[in-house]
């Protein structure tokens, strides 16, 4: 037994001991051992799992389904998940821009439906032409963000009012105070929903002709991937970024060095807002048309996820917000082809958070055994 | 009018001060928990599961499952908090992370393991688990009182478990050596360590303390809100419960105001839409109510606030 142990042990430190690669191995091993448990839940409710997995992909269009209704193909699939990914890619990297500054945006859903909401009412229900309309939603919605998520960063500065607290009380007030004037001006009767904004508006282009194939093509996604650069880039060249890094790893010493750690700390939270914002562009006036009043989107929590999961490293988050996108996008998919509740897709997510949590650990536990491993080499030696 | 603002604003103020309560059990012993709207969750989960198994065994008139609901809700809300003990004390992790990755698997698990459970074991495809709707009692005598006799009127049978466990749980905080021990941890475990005092032991056990208070929470808001578990459980009041115990600065009596406050606005915006008439639309206006007051109120307070000198901090022997 500790024979199997050990080599149990010199397995897991060969795969996972490089320090240089542990930013990439350990969360892969996460996400391996949340796919297994995840798999382990399929066959206990008599389902198999390979096929689930396949249905997530199909879903996603990343797999060949059996067979497609007219003008639909898994182009088009691919395409409604891209457009469904963009919201996913901003709504991280607004997680991560806080979190580098030691900042928890836990608000980016409430700051998505305020940017929203004011980009609805004022271009989305507007007759500007597309492009006038296109560029002012995506001004309009950094902005809103940027004043709510700079609100939160101000509370915290001036007032030393907890992020977590002012960010979940103004989420609640987003909420109720958009269902309010949704209600009462711009619901459509039938959906119960706000009026559909107008396609000029819209970030994603409705059933444009591919070919033989229909599909939705959405703008945002270009803007996305620009902006995640131009984060990873400020991180790592600027001295803005170094002054934000430094905040969060202690505020004190950066105090001390003369960094200005109130106006840096409201900036990242400014910064973090907008891109929450943009999150908002991309999904209400983009992947979707109208909003839910008293519904906050499932985003801005899955984006923490996304995040951690990344590192909250720029290019990180790309990979590990497609991994999530997955989940999400191919688990209706999945409960319609497998006959399995679409849930355990949120599921499999929360266990893939878990064991990320877990990395620091993970990590811990490698260099313990990768240690004893090396002593006990030289003692053999040794002797 | 008065008499029902007091009366719904009670019956929703108590489950919140005593969740409340669990979380400064965690804070004071030094463990940040946002886990508490999680904690509430699962526990409620495990709580309706029992009772509605219960229910079908026993007659329909019988009070057992109510009780049974509420002691098993207490056990279900401290195993899942162990959960968040094992992250932040042994594993060391980010305590804030593990309590939003604890709230997000809680809400996942629960409302996956619901439909499961209806399916199989009930053979109905549903998302909520129906609870009886609870009695109310009213004290005769008391009750008749001007005003302040609303507090003894239809009262939950919960809220007199609540405050029978809040005294228990002041005493023990404020009167006991444990309750001295979680303090220390929270301001000085360094100190706490130097007395021979297992430091992880007594955070462990605070955060499930904080479970199992949730827990009875989360039971107390299924039966007063709906008389249902679904989803909807998860609206925030954990969060609400951490606004009140920072608001009222980590002490209970203090977090008790907060608790109140809350309540009360609640119930009073709520009566005010309806006495006045108003389009229903007006009641999601007023919701915002108890938000806006505790961001108001928390600009005022936040400044004196002194959290635990050690929160949030992960405890490392090496340090001083």
């Amino acid at each position: 037994m500790k024979q199997k142990n050990n080599s149990i042990a010199k397995f897991f430190v060969k795969m996972l001991g490089n320090e240089k690669y542990q930013f990439i191995t350990i969360p892969v091993f996460s996400i391996i051992v949340s796919l297994l448990v995840g798999a382990i839940v399929i066959l206990l409710l008599g389902k198999n799992p390979v096929e689930a997995y396949g249905n997530l992909l199909q879903g996603s269009g990343l797999l060949m389904k059996e067979k497609y209704a007219g003008g639909k193909g898994m182009l088009t699939d691919f395409l409604s998940f891209v457009d469904y990914w963009t919201p996913m890619i901003f709504a991280a990297l607004a997680v991560a821009v806080a979190l580098k500054a030691g900042l928890f945006n836990i608000g980016v859903s409430g700051q998505m439906l305020a940017a929203g909401f004011i980009a609805s009412v004022t271009v989305g229900y507007s007759t500007l032409a597309a492009p006038i309309a296109k560029p002012l939603v995506i001004i309009i919605c950094f902005v809103v963000g940027s004043l709510v998520g700079g609100l939160i960063g101000f509370l915290k500065h001036k007032f030393n009012i907890n992020e977590v607290v002012s960010s979940i009380m103004l989420n609640y007030i987003v909420q109720y105070v958009t269902a309010f004037f949704i209600y009462t001006k711009y619901v459509d009767p039938v959906s119960r929903q706000s009026k559909n904004i107008a396609d000029a508006a819209r970030l994603t282009l409705k059933n444009v002709e591919i070919g033989a194939l229909k599909g939705d093509i959405p703008l945002g996604i270009i803007l996305a991937v620009i902006v995640a650069f131009i984060i990873k880039y400020v991180f790592d060249k600027t001295t803005f970024g170094y002054e934000i890094k430094a905040i969060g790893f202690n505020t004190n010493a950066s105090k001390y060095a003369g960094i200005n750690v109130g106006k840096n700390m409201v900036i990242a939270m400014m910064i973090s807002g907008g891109l929450a914002g943009l999150a908002g562009a991309t999904y209400y006036l983009g992947y979707f048309c109208s909003m839910q009043p008293k519904v906050l989107a499932a985003t801005g929590y899955d984006a923490i996820a996304v995040s951690l999961l990344g590192n909250s490293n720029p290019m990180g988050i790309l990979a590990s917000s497609f991994l999530i996108n997955i989940i999400n996008k191919g688990s209706t998919y999945m409960s319609s082809k497998a006959g399995l509740d679409a849930e355990i897709a949120s599921v499999i997510t929360g266990l893939i958070l878990l064991f990320s949590a877990c990395g620091a650990y993970i990590q811990y536990l490698v260099k313990k055994n990768k240690d004893k491993i090396e002593e006990n080499k030289k003692a053999k030696g040794e002797a | 009018m008065l008499d029902k603002i007091i009366i719904d604003g009670l019956s929703f103020a108590l489950p919140l001060f005593v969740m409340a309560i669990g979380g400064i059990y965690s804070e004071r012993s030094g463990i940040t928990n946002l886990a508490l709207e999680g904690l509430q969750g699962a526990g409620a989960f495990v709580g309706a599961l029992v009772a509605t198994f219960l229910m079908m065994a026993l007659p329909s008139e019988s009070q057992i499952p109510y009780y049974a609901a509420m002691f098993t809700a207490m056990i279900g809300g401290m195993l899942y908090a162990m959960l968040h003990a094992v992250l932040c004390v042994n594993f060391k992790a980010n305590q804030v992370i593990s309590g939003v990755v604890i709230n997000i698997l809680a809400m996942a698990l629960t409302v996956f393991l619901t439909k499961v459970v209806n399916r199989i074991a009930f053979g109905a495809a549903s998302d909520k688990f129906l609870l009886n709707v609870s009695s109310r009692w009213t004290i005769p005598g008391l009750s008749s009182i001007p005003i302040v006799g609303a507090v003894f009127k239809d009262i939950y049978p919960f809220e007199v478990i609540i405050v029978l466990v809040a005294i228990i749980a002041w005493y023990v905080l404020y009167r006991t050596r444990y309750g001295m021990h979680v303090r220390a941890c929270g301001d000085n475990p360094q100190a706490v360590d130097a007395a021979g005092i297992d430091v992880a032991k007594i955070r462990f056990s605070a955060v499930m303390i904080s479970g199992a208070l949730s827990g009875l929470a989360g039971m107390c808001f299924a039966y007063s809100i709906s008389a249902k578990y679904a989803s909807t459980i998860y609206v925030g009041y954990g969060y609400l419960s951490i606004a009140a115990l920072i608001f009222g600065s980590w002490k209970i009596l203090p977090t008790l105001g907060a608790c109140l406050l809350f309540g009360f606005a609640k119930s009073a915006g709520h009566q005010i839409v309806q006495v006045l008439e108003m389009p229903s639309s007006y009641s999601d206006l007023v919701m915002v109510f108890p938000y806006v007051l505790t961001l108001l109120l928390l600009i005022f307070f936040s400044k004196h606030n002194a959290a635990p000198k050690a929160l949030g901090e992960i405890y490392d022997k090496g340090k001083r």
